[in-house]
């Protein structure tokens, strides 16, 4: 014989707001009263608190939190109510897994480095990224299959992503390039000024852009560090 | 000892290398070296016009390398500098007459003579200037400053880098007046991009003009700034490497001196 001691709702409080844990398969009006029976003890504690209604997992019951959503919201005027957010799928989290694990221990670099100038005349070819730490003068040409990152001045011509890949990106501490293509999309006569700024290149909305690194931050903003 | 081969190239046709190789290798020679100037430039030759020796040529470097002549036969002595010697290139044949070998084999019998050989490279990055490098100790690149001759300098730096020559810049034909405008290319700008040693910087002169077409020596003109210029890179090459560049248009006067220590001017 099995015990159903587990309350149909639970409550817990989180963060912010409040966590409820409840067994969808029970009759709303039971879960209603239950609910109403611990709401009343959070008395004021309940207004415009954020609120998860959590099914366990189990999927089909859309309406069910709707309607028991609207409740809360009219009887105890708690703020935004929500399920909970979505679980990584598997993939991504393995992924993520495997770098928080410092994965990048096993990895074999497939970037060219460089340290020099780069002079008319000369072409640098590879298969991924291509970092160099120094200059590019006007009629090098850089080509590589992956990102260009020069730290230094960029004045020559340079192909990253090539042939079809449009989201590399080509960054340099001083981007006034006489060319750059990236994937299929190029572009030239850009402003070739001395800014203070690192720029960098990136296609957006099949143009290639050139924006302030600091200012775009473009990889600062990923959430954990990525072998590339 | 043996003599220095100093190869004398830009890339871009137009920017001085003859004149730049005449006055050079007049400077040296009135420092008291025995120097020869080659010509390279098979088929256009111009240095023998430069240093007013065009009428004296009986042989010239394909007949050297033919076995036609010596190489003392070649060589046509100048009346006015002590120990300036003239090697002519040959008007009516083209660049594929020399071969790195042949000339290699003449570079051995100058270095012997010699205590300077400087070669006039011609234009472009093909035959004639492989000829002209292959046997150089030294490079002398030679650029104006305009973003075309950069841009060609740059890409014979590398091919010299590539046959590991390192080689020195000279930055020619400067107007001060223009540049303090912003208009033309400083020197700063050129080093920028090119970033090798300088060997020295040159003003725009008319007394090149005038030289070229008299074939008196630039260096022997004392009003020619540009000659005190190439004086000047001369005696860098010949050992007083610690020589301070005199950049052109700079003011360097005693009231100058005075107004920018106090402050006053920049």
């Amino acid at each position: 014989m099995i015990l159903d001691n587990d309350p149909p709702v639970k409550l817990k409080g989180v963060g912010d707001g409040f966590w409820i844990t409840l067994d969808p398969s029970k009759p709303e009006q039971l879960l209603k009263n239950q609910l109403i029976k611990l709401f009343e003890r959070l008395k004021h504690l309940a207004v415009n608190a954020r609120v998860v209604i959590d099914t366990g997992g189990t999927e089909g019951y859309d309406d069910l939190v709707q309607n028991l959503g609207d409740f809360l919201k009219t009887r105890f005027d708690v703020g935004i109510v929500s399920k909970p957010p979505e679980k990584r799928q598997v993939a991504v989290e393995r992924i993520r897994q495997k770098d928080l694990d410092r994965g990048w221990t096993r990895h074999r670099s497939e970037v060219l480095m460089l340290r020099g100038r780069i002079r008319s005349g000369q072409k640098i070819e590879a298969k991924k990224h291509i970092l160099i730490t120094g200059d590019v003068n006007p009629g090098a040409l850089i080509i590589a299959g992956g990102d260009v990152m020069i730290m230094g001045r960029l004045l020559g011509h340079v192909h990253a992503g090539y042939p079809d890949n449009p989201s590399a990106v080509i960054l340099a501490l001083d981007f006034r390039p006489t060319q750059v293509q990236i994937g299929e999309y190029a572009a030239a006569g850009l402003d070739d000024k001395k800014t203070d700024r690192v720029e960098f290149a990136s296609v957006i909305d099949e143009t290639v852009l050139v924006q302030d690194y600091l200012g775009a931050n473009p990889f600062g903003r990923l959430p954990w560090p990525e072998v590339v | 000892m043996e003599g220095r081969i100093i190869v004398v190239t830009s890339g871009k046709g137009g920017v001085g290398k003859t004149t730049a190789t005449a006055s050079i290798g007049a400077a040296l020679a009135l420092e008291g070296n025995r120097v020869a100037v080659v010509d390279m430039d098979i088929g256009l030759r111009n240095l023998d016009v430069v240093l007013g020796l065009e009428n004296r040529i009986v042989f010239n470097i394909v007949d050297v390398i033919n076995d036609r002549c010596t190489v003392r036969q070649a060589a046509i002595r100048d009346r006015r500098i002590e120990n300036l010697f003239l090697i002519p290139a040959s008007q009516s044949d083209n660049k594929d007459v020399l071969t790195p070998t042949g000339v290699n084999r003449i570079a051995s019998l100058l270095k012997k003579e010699f205590d300077y050989i400087i070669m006039d490279s011609p234009a472009g990055i093909e035959r004639g200037f492989e000829n002209s490098v292959t046997a150089a100790d030294e490079a002398l690149v030679i650029c104006t400053p305009d973003v075309s001759s950069v841009r060609d300098a740059d890409r014979v730096i590398g091919l010299l880098y590539a046959r590991s020559i390192t080689p020195k810049l000279i930055v020619n034909r400067i107007m001060p007046a223009m540049v303090a405008k912003g208009d033309m290319l400083s020197h700063e700008d050129v080093m920028e991009v090119l970033s090798i040693e300088l060997a020295g910087l040159v003003p725009m002169d008319d007394q090149v003009v005038i030289s070229t077409n008299t074939g008196v020596p630039l260096v022997m003109r004392n009003e020619s700034k540009a000659g005190q210029a190439f004086r000047r890179i001369a005696r860098r090459l010949n050992g007083e490497a610690d020589l301070p560049i005199e950049v052109p248009g700079a003011k360097t006067g005693l009231w100058n001196r005075f107004t920018h220590k106090f402050g006053l001017k920049k």
